[in-house]
């Protein structure tokens, strides 16, 4: 009898990659699910001797997959492959019952020494056939996102040791005309602070924004041992660190993923305590389309609340889809 | 002078290459010695690709009798040269390094021209140094539309 694997993920390339990455002579008989509900319907149905969970999903996310399976009797093994590497994050899916926590994405060696210490490895006399998962380019930049703003939590919880609640990214083709509406859209009428800075590499090039919600700062300030939090210098201060620090892991993390070295510029203040649109200013746009992708980053238990704004150049969207096929390869 | 530790040229390396300024070397034939990441991000024109290659074969529409003008003074009286966006916008057709929210499609530059000796105060070599400016010159040229400044 084939082992029965199910690949729990909303991202086809996630699933794709992982499928990938189990043993090519492992003999087994692989299932997908893309979200939780799915992922529970399937394992209800008896397809799943081990499951590999994402976190963040929709209709049902892996921890409400867990927090499921850990009242039921008879339960299947359970490895979480996560962009989300928090320590909390590892903390609570083993005490939730997963066998095992690990880094996205998974490589074929990582893999094979998981199968093989959960006693799962079975040889199989034919290679199996590389599945086929159709996945569209939508779903590469989420993913690819994911990973990089799992990096760039992992970094900020580290430094303020606070749990960040991670989002599904946001992937949009943006007219300039209509960027203001979206930011409003995204973001309310609340008031706002916010820093860019541009980045280039491989002839890839955009911008990334971060707009703080201006009731973060003073719990932000806390965290950070700042004092007289309502000044705008040290407003200024914490922006400034907390959004070179956010732009940075993600940048690199997105780069590191498809090879390339991005160079980032000085950061600019785009200005304080405004509504999130009059930030900008598109009257001066001379460009036409963006892709943008957001990240919403909230902190559990307190009012800190942040987005992480990257806007891609029209020009290099090309540029970015040949560099995305070679993970598909 | 003092012994150079090989850490110490690692450091050097790794600041020259990541400095915020592009970073070229050029010999007397124009050929491309040294090619910073400032110079390859915002080309798009790897060091592969750049090195031993002639700056006119990667930048054609660069105009070869200026900037062969503006470097002979530095091969030959070991003077610096420099040109400023006032002058001459970009010598390199960059993007604005905040192509998004900055308000030009181009990255004003202004340049330095370093003669480089060698063991023998000879000069065989040039560097171009060159500094992004594009915020400088936007400011500006605001304040010039509303009469501000000369």
């Amino acid at each position: 009898m084939p082992t029965k694997v199910l690949i729990c993920d909303d991202s086809s390339l996630a699933r794709n990659m992982l499928a990938r990455s189990l043993p090519a002579d492992w003999d087994i008989d692989i299932q997908f699910a893309t979200n939780g509900k799915e992922g529970l319907a399937a394992i209800e149905a008896g397809h799943g001797d081990i499951v590999f969970l994402d976190l963040t999903m929709p209709e049902l996310d892996g921890y409400g997959v867990l927090e499921y399976l850990h009242q039921r009797k008879s339960t299947p093994k359970v490895v979480v492959v996560s962009s989300d590497i928090q320590p909390d994050a590892q903390d609570k899916v083993l005490k939730l019952g997963a066998l095992a926590f690990v880094k996205k994405p998974m490589n074929s060696d990582t893999a094979l020494k998981l199968v093989k210490d959960l006693n799962l490895y079975t040889e199989s006399t034919v290679q199996r056939q590389r599945p086929m998962v159709s996945v569209n380019q939508r779903d590469c930049y989420q993913e690819i996102t994911n990973v990089a703003m799992g990096q760039a939590a992992n970094q900020l919880a580290r430094l303020l040791d606070a749990f960040i609640v991670l989002p599904i990214p946001k992937v949009d083709l943006i007219n300039a005309n209509d960027l203001r509406m979206t930011i409003t859209e995204t973001l309310g009428y609340s008031s706002y602070s916010a820093i860019c800075q541009g980045f280039s590499g491989a002839g890839i090039a955009g911008e990334a924004i971060v707009f703080f919600n201006d009731m973060s700062f003073a719990e932000l300030g806390t965290l950070l041992n700042y004092k007289d939090t309502h000044k705008e210098n040290i407003q200024l201060e914490i922006l400034m660190d907390i959004g070179s620090l956010l732009i940075g892991t993600c940048i690199q993390g997105i780069g590191n993923q498809i090879d390339i070295h991005f160079n980032q510029s000085q950061p600019v203040i785009l200005g304080q305590h405004s509504k999130p649109d009059e930030l900008l200013n598109p009257e001066s746009m001379y460009w036409e389309k963006t892709l943008a992708i957001d990240i919403h980053y909230t902190i559990e238990h307190l009012s800190v609340d942040c987005n992480l704004l990257l806007l891609f150049t029209e020009d290099s969207i090309a540029k970015l889809n040949k560099k995305i096929d070679f993970l598909l390869e | 002078m003092s012994k150079i530790r090989m850490e110490d040229i690692h450091w050097i390396m790794d600041i020259l290459q990541n400095i915020d300024a592009g970073l070229v070397v050029l010999d007397k034939e124009f050929k491309v010695h040294l090619w910073n990441n400032f110079m390859e991000s915002h080309s798009g024109i790897g060091p592969q690709q750049a090195l031993q290659a002639s700056l006119f074969d990667l930048f054609p529409d660069l105009d070869a009798d200026w900037l062969r003008g503006k470097t002979d003074p530095v091969f030959y009286l070991h003077t610096r040269a420099f040109t400023v966006w006032e002058q001459r916008p970009y010598m390199f057709r960059f993007k604005n390094p905040r192509p998004i929210t900055g308000r030009s499609s181009v990255m004003y530059q202004n340049i330095t021209i370093l003669p480089i000796k060698n063991i023998n105060q000879e000069v065989h070599h040039v560097c171009l140094i060159v500094y992004d400016v594009t915020d400088i010159a936007i400011a500006h040229n605001d304040l010039r539309k509303h009469g501000l400044s000369s």
